[in-house]
């Protein structure tokens, strides 16, 4: 094979690995942009998520007195868990039952510890990360396929990734001379673009398209049964452990604050940012947060009317290979490291979203022009039949 | 790309589908929106907003204490691996016992002591669940044994008949009985 006709091959696969489902792809890419910023957007749509201090100076409150707070306020709600999100401008997150069955969360300043209100029923969030990840389609006998049609676009979108490079001939310099012309029509505009655009996104690219090729891979272990994970399963625990009272009331158990603090002892640096409560008497205290490395969390398993430690799961606890598998989802989510990194992937996830326009907008113009292009040799050949017809495609130029 | 040059005039079908071949993908958002009541039902579930669970068995009297129960979903027993088929169900205690009650347990057939009472339920009094193994010989008329635990150390024990704790199991295991 030549080399022209092979970069004529390349560059035919480019442009159709998308293009039959150009569509899908659109959408799923905006969902997953959506999603990054969808808890800014609550913060922004609800004041009731926001964490306002009363002065600059305001200390933050522990979490027994956050839960002494809410016993005052609504003695009948039972709190199963207390998250602070990990950006400082947001309320805590805690999950309550009504004494009618019903759960939800309520917005809790961190500050004041005062009730600010209960999330809406229709979690924003939740449906934004639902529709980008498995396309609404139910979970009932392992993955859902709606996972599988969204997380299976990761591999078109590699491959995209590889052909527009090759086809892109001496793309780093691109980065030297940035060519976006604005008055050559349209056709010659998104060509640039999509050029442009693809050059700066190639490290945003991989990451999703590696991340989401992950996550049909981890449907499929999981839809096989087959576990890479070196996580033991903490049993409940003994009968021995659990103390009886005398009088048949619950006997007390350790303070949030100082179950923190002993697990502190254990995991330096550990972020107490998540806490989850035990759901019956055998069920341990969990804490869970971050350290040094933004990616993954450690977490603390504690009996709760000692506070004895009963398992640990540290950074150093893992294999490597769940070093990487551990990071993927944070990876394609953005959520690891503050407002900025997540502001950064909606840029490049806007980015994204409209290479896929651009993808399709040069390939319609191309066609009818191509088209255009046919019909007008056809009309010359019934004319003259003697003009030999040069097929030409249109091909990639270098700027 | 010179197809449409074609001598012969194209059928009006192919036609149409040259012309909007790579729009029909657009057909692939009727998916969510068509999942989309599901979707908010079974958060409604989730969150309670719907009842205890799908279809609900009714208040069990156990000793001095009660429970009401509930089929979390109104289906048969579901595979989950090497743990075989496990049935969800969902119960709430009476206001009087949230207190004095340590744990709830759920299992078929009567527990021979504590240490063997079942499944133990998870959450908290006002709404907690249980995954519920059912083996997949289990006679149809068998019974469903809750056991409740008083953090006094007393122990408290009814039973109710599994076809009328969750008829979609019975149904199931008839089933399976009939293949076997």
């Amino acid at each position: 094979m030549s080399k022209k006709s092979r970069s004529k091959l390349w560059f035919l696969v480019h442009s159709w690995l998308a293009l039959p489902i150009w569509f899908f792809v659109l959408i799923v890419c905006v969902t997953g942009t959506l999603a990054v910023v969808s808890q800014e957007i609550v913060w922004l749509a609800n004041p009731q998520t926001r964490a306002s201090a009363p002065s600059d100076d305001a200390p933050r409150l522990g979490y027994d007195q956050i839960l002494t707070a809410i016993r005052q306020a609504e003695p009948q709600l039972l709190v199963d868990r207390i998250s602070r999100p990990d950006e400082a401008h947001f309320a805590l997150e805690v999950g309550v039952n009504h004494p009618d069955g019903r759960s939800s969360t309520i917005y809790v300043n961190p500050y004041t510890g005062k009730i600010q209100g209960t999330a809406p029923d229709f979690d924003f969030s939740a449906f934004t990360r639902a529709l980008h990840g498995w396309w609404l389609v139910p979970f009932t006998n392992g993955y859902s396929w709606g996972w599988y049609l969204v997380s299976i676009l990761g591999l078109p979108m590699l491959a995209s990734l590889v052909t527009g490079l090759v086809v892109y001939k001496r793309f780093w310099k691109g980065f030297l001379r940035p060519t976006l012309r604005l008055r050559h029509g349209a056709r010659i505009f998104w060509g640039d673009f999509h050029r442009l655009s693809g050059i700066w996104s190639i490290w945003f690219i991989a990451v999703i398209s590696i991340t989401g090729t992950w996550f049909l891979i981890q449907a499929l272990l999981a839809d096989n049964h087959i576990s890479i994970s070196s996580e033991p399963i903490i049993p409940a625990m003994t009968r021995e452990s659990v103390p009886l009272s005398a009088d048949g009331a619950p006997p007390p158990r350790v303070g949030l604050d100082r179950a923190i603090e002993l697990a502190q002892q254990r995991i330096p640096g550990l972020e107490a940012s998540s806490l989850f409560l035990p759901g019956n008497a055998y069920s341990h205290l969990s804490i869970r947060g971050r350290g040094w490395y933004p990616l993954m969390l450690q977490s603390a398993t504690l009996n709760p009317y000692s506070g004895e430690v009963a398992a640990l799961r540290l950074l150093s606890d893992r294999t490597s290979l769940e070093f990487v598998t551990e990071s993927m989802r944070p990876l394609h989510t953005g959520d690891f490291g503050g407002l900025w990194i997540k502001l950064i992937w909606f840029f490049f996830g806007l980015l994204l979203s409209m290479m896929v326009l651009s993808g399709l907008l040069i390939w319609t113009k191309r066609t009818a022009l191509a088209t255009a292009n046919a019909l007008k040799r056809e009309d010359k050949k019934t004319r003259a039949r003697a003009q030999p017809v040069i097929s030409r495609e249109p091909s990639e130029v270098n700027p | 790309m010179s197809k449409s040059a074609m001598a012969v005039q194209p059928s009006r079908l192919s036609q149409l589908w040259h012309k909007w071949r790579f729009h029909i993908n657009v057909l692939l958002l009727l998916i969510p929106l068509g999942f989309m009541p599901k979707y908010f039902s079974d958060q409604a579930l989730f969150r309670g907003d719907s009842g205890l669970g799908e279809r609900e068995i009714g208040e069990v009297q156990v000793g001095p204490w009660s429970l009401r129960l509930a089929e979390f979903r109104n289906l048969p027993p579901q595979p989950d691996g090497a743990a075989g088929y496990l049935k969800g169900f969902s119960a709430a205690l009476c206001d009087a016992c949230i207190e004095p009650v340590k744990a709830t347990y759920l299992r078929i057939g009567k527990p021979r002591s504590l240490r063997a009472a079942g499944s133990l339920f998870f959450g908290t009094p006002y709404s907690m669940g249980t995954q519920l193994p059912v083996p997949e010989k289990t006679k149809a008329d068998a019974e469903l044994w809750i056991t409740m635990e008083g953090w006094d150390g007393s122990m408290h024990q009814a039973s109710i008949p599994l076809s009328q704790a969750s008829p979609a199991t019975v149904a199931w295991l008839n089933k399976q009985g009939a293949k076997q």
